[in-house]
């Protein structure tokens, strides 16, 4: 056993070198409480080479396990861009799973900031946990890009130590009844959607965004998150007859609800318009096949917009499909974190400073050249409106419209 | 009466270092774990004492913290208006329970109990202006007890320590009590103790009752850990996670339960850091705790305790 006596050799003679320099130790610690004396003076420096931390929560687990693994990936993607450093600083990302349950999300949110003491927090999709995290993180004190999508979040629920680079569920739903009522004056529209807050929101928008124009709005359906079988909203909807159906489901749902929505042979029948969550290119289109053609939905994030061709071509390449919302999500919400440490020379723990260098200047993300509003800390967004046609090789969706520079309302709202 | 002594120093020990020693975020997690043990120890009460298998002990908890949590956004957070209220719904909801299931046993009290569980979450789930449906319910003020505010992670630590102190005292005088005894019989030999004169719906009542009380005490600061209570915390995958903790604490031993309730949490925080795969670890510590140690890791403890007494003997 060469392996053996070559192991015990080496620690011996490890011990006998540890022996030896117990007296250089003694030294060393002299040394080294000398450099601890003079440490503070150093900090600046040091706090260059220690790596910024960023936390992230995210699904990796639950209906939305798809859409956090796309989240997570498009971070990645940009920071093995930047050569995992921001503004020359280590980057170090720590992901956790919130199972989409607000709960844990708290819970796992408590454990960055407070065990693995990072120094910016990212993520979330569901926004439940979004709202959940809303009094921990400003508790706390800690920066936080919140990805989920609660309107709240930039209305009565804003924090100062909140940034989100990303839409809020007003901006789909209000611009998907605009779109209707602009392609189909006077049609009777039904509504159906997962009910927790992103569903309530995006379907209340659209609702009372369509009848200011005038709109008829039939029954609203509602079916809980992770649902299996939509046979009996389905049927439900097939007896309503409506001219049009405006959907939200996300993630696993979407997939089930548009597959049946095939196999009930509502395809084709009756007009499908939706968020583009429901979608997605990466997560729910390619699973779907062409249950979806034909639908038109509203969007901030596109696969055929200009402004996303660089990052398209770039997750291409990394060997996945077309990117859908959250890996752009995760990528975009990286270009800021990256924008957010250059223009505060590698240090964006200073928030009051990192949060007046975002509102100076716009950044340039895959969701295009995004502004922050100062009033809540929300992006303002183009929305595309996006009808799902047939491509070489699946479907896509196609671009036919943009909303630009779409504002949330604000907390005034 | 040195056996005695060690039992109340050495968790009173424990707590008292952790206080000291841990930062905010292991605080509010130990927290965390004490009121979930709480309220496995006083499902241990149904299961292991009365043979009850009850796969609904989370609406008796998440309905406390749903009656606590509103109770609080109205009249504020103090602790004995917090405490209340979650023990009186827990107490209730148990109530109502009893009535309806302790009239049937076995499988289909499982069931009905489910059942029951699936009502409370309906309720939860549906009532948006009351409950906040999916969203849950945040914006909750902070504990207070007088004049004093309890905001900190150790305030709540200690406060879910002394709880978990008084439950423990009051379920172990519970099962010591005639009542206990009698409800171990209800389980054993229910025959012979309905001719013996023991109306067994009382003594499962009376059990069911206060287990309630118990899981509700607990139920009632658990809003407070995460400043939020949302459906999940009455769903019936809770309840089955609570029956789970119990049989990887020890079912029986009502201790165990902590244990439990320590093991599968710990589980889910730290280990879902590393892999997604974390319930898989969940179900193998199962399966090898009812392979290995069928009474749950409390009777694997004690068998080493003894093990290492007879050698220093």
């Amino acid at each position: 056993m060469p392996n053996a006596t070559d192991h015990e050799g080496r620690a011996s003679s490890a011990s006998a070198r540890a022996a030896a320099s117990a007296a250089a130790t003694r030294r060393l610690l002299l040394v080294g409480a000398t450099a601890g004396a003079l440490a503070p003076l150093a900090t600046p420096a040091l706090a260059q080479a220690r790596p910024l931390r960023i936390g992230m929560v995210t699904s990796l687990s639950g209906p939305f396990a798809a859409l956090g693994e796309s989240m997570r990936a498009g971070m990645r993607l940009l920071l093995a861009q930047s050569g995992e450093r921001f503004a020359d600083r280590p980057v170090e990302l720590i992901v956790e799973d919130d199972q989409a349950r607000p709960d844990d999300g708290v819970r796992k949110a408590r454990k960055l900031i407070g065990q693995d003491r990072v120094d910016l927090l990212c993520g979330v999709i569901h926004s439940g946990v979004a709202l959940a995290l809303r009094d921990v993180v400003t508790e706390a004190q800690m920066p936080t890009f919140l990805l989920g999508s609660a309107n709240d979040l930039a209305r009565k629920a804003v924090s100062p130590y909140i940034l989100r680079p990303t839409k809020t569920n007003w901006m789909l739903g209000s611009t998907a009844a605009r779109r209707s009522h602009e392609t189909h004056p006077g049609a009777r529209v039904v509504t159906a959607a997962s009910d927790y807050a992103a569903g309530r929101e995006f379907v209340g928008d659209f609702v009372q965004t369509y009848q200011e124009f005038g709109g008829r709005i039939g029954r609203q359906f509602w079916t809980p998150l992770g649902s299996a079988d939509f046979g009996p909203l389905l049927t439900a909807i097939a007896a309503e007859r409506p001219d049009s159906v405006y959907v939200f489901f996300a993630g696993s749902d979407a997939v089930r609800f548009l597959r049946q929505w095939k196999e009930y042979r509502l395809a084709g029948r009756i007009r499908l318009t939706g968020t583009g969550a429901c979608f997605d290119q990466e997560d729910v289109l390619p699973a779907v096949g062409d249950a979806a053609l034909g639908a038109v939905n509203t969007f901030h994030q596109s696969p055929t917009a200009p402004a996303s061709a660089a990052f398209v071509e770039a997750y291409r390449t990394s060997g996945k499909g077309l990117p859908g919302e959250f890996s752009t999500t995760g990528y975009a919400c990286g270009q800021v974190l990256r924008a957010a440490t250059e223009r505060t020379g590698g240090d964006p723990t200073d928030w009051a400073r990192t949060r007046q260098a975002l509102f100076d200047a716009p950044v340039d993300t895959a969701f295009g050249r995004m502004p922050f509003d100062p009033r809540n800390g929300q992006a303002i967004l183009d929305i595309h409106v996006h009808e799902v046609r047939s491509a070489p090789g699946g479907v896509i969706n196609t671009v036919v419209h943009t909303y630009p520079q779409l504002r949330d309302p604000g907390p005034n709202a | 009466m040195k056996r005695n002594i060690a039992m109340v120093a050495l968790p009173a020990a424990a707590a008292a270092a952790a206080a000291l020693l841990a930062d905010d975020f292991v605080l509010r997690f130990l927290a965390e774990i004490l009121l979930f043990g709480i309220a496995v120890m006083s499902l241990d009460i149904l299961i292991g004492f009365g043979g009850l298998m009850s796969l609904g002990h989370a609406a008796l908890f998440g309905g406390a913290a749903y009656a606590a949590a509103i109770a609080a956004r109205q009249w504020g957070g103090d602790v004995a208006l917090v405490l209340g209220s979650g023990i009186a719904t827990g107490m209730v909801l148990a109530a109502l329970m009893g009535v309806v299931v302790l009239r049937s046993g076995h499988l289909f009290l499982l069931i009905l109990t489910l059942l029951m569980g699936q009502m409370v979450w309906e309720v939860a789930f549906h009532w948006r202006e009351v409950t906040g449906g999916a969203d849950g319910l945040r914006g909750l003020p902070a504990l207070s007890l007088g004049p004093w505010t309890l905001s900190t992670a150790r305030a709540l630590f200690l406060l879910a320590a002394l709880l978990a102190a008084v439950a423990f005292v009051v379920g172990r005088s519970f099962v010591a009590a005639p009542i206990g005894r009698a409800l171990v019989g209800t389980r054993e030999e229910p025959i012979r103790m309905a001719a013996l004169g023991y109306s067994l719906f009382a003594v499962r009542f009376r059990a069911l009752v206060l287990a309630g009380a118990l899981a509700g005490a607990a139920g009632a600061l658990f809003p407070f850990v995460n400043l939020y209570v949302g459906p999940q915390s009455v769903h019936w995958t809770q309840s089955a996670a609570m029956v789970i903790m119990l049989v990887i604490g020890g079912i029986g031993s009502l201790w165990g339960a902590f244990i439990g309730s320590a093991v599968y949490l710990g589980i889910q925080t730290y280990l879902s850091a590393y892999t997604d795969r974390w319930q898989l670890c969940v179900g193998l510590v199962f399966v090898l705790t009812v392979l290995l140690l069928p009474n749950g890791i409390a009777s694997g403890l004690r068998i080493l305790r003894d093990r290492l007494r007879r050698r220093g003997a």
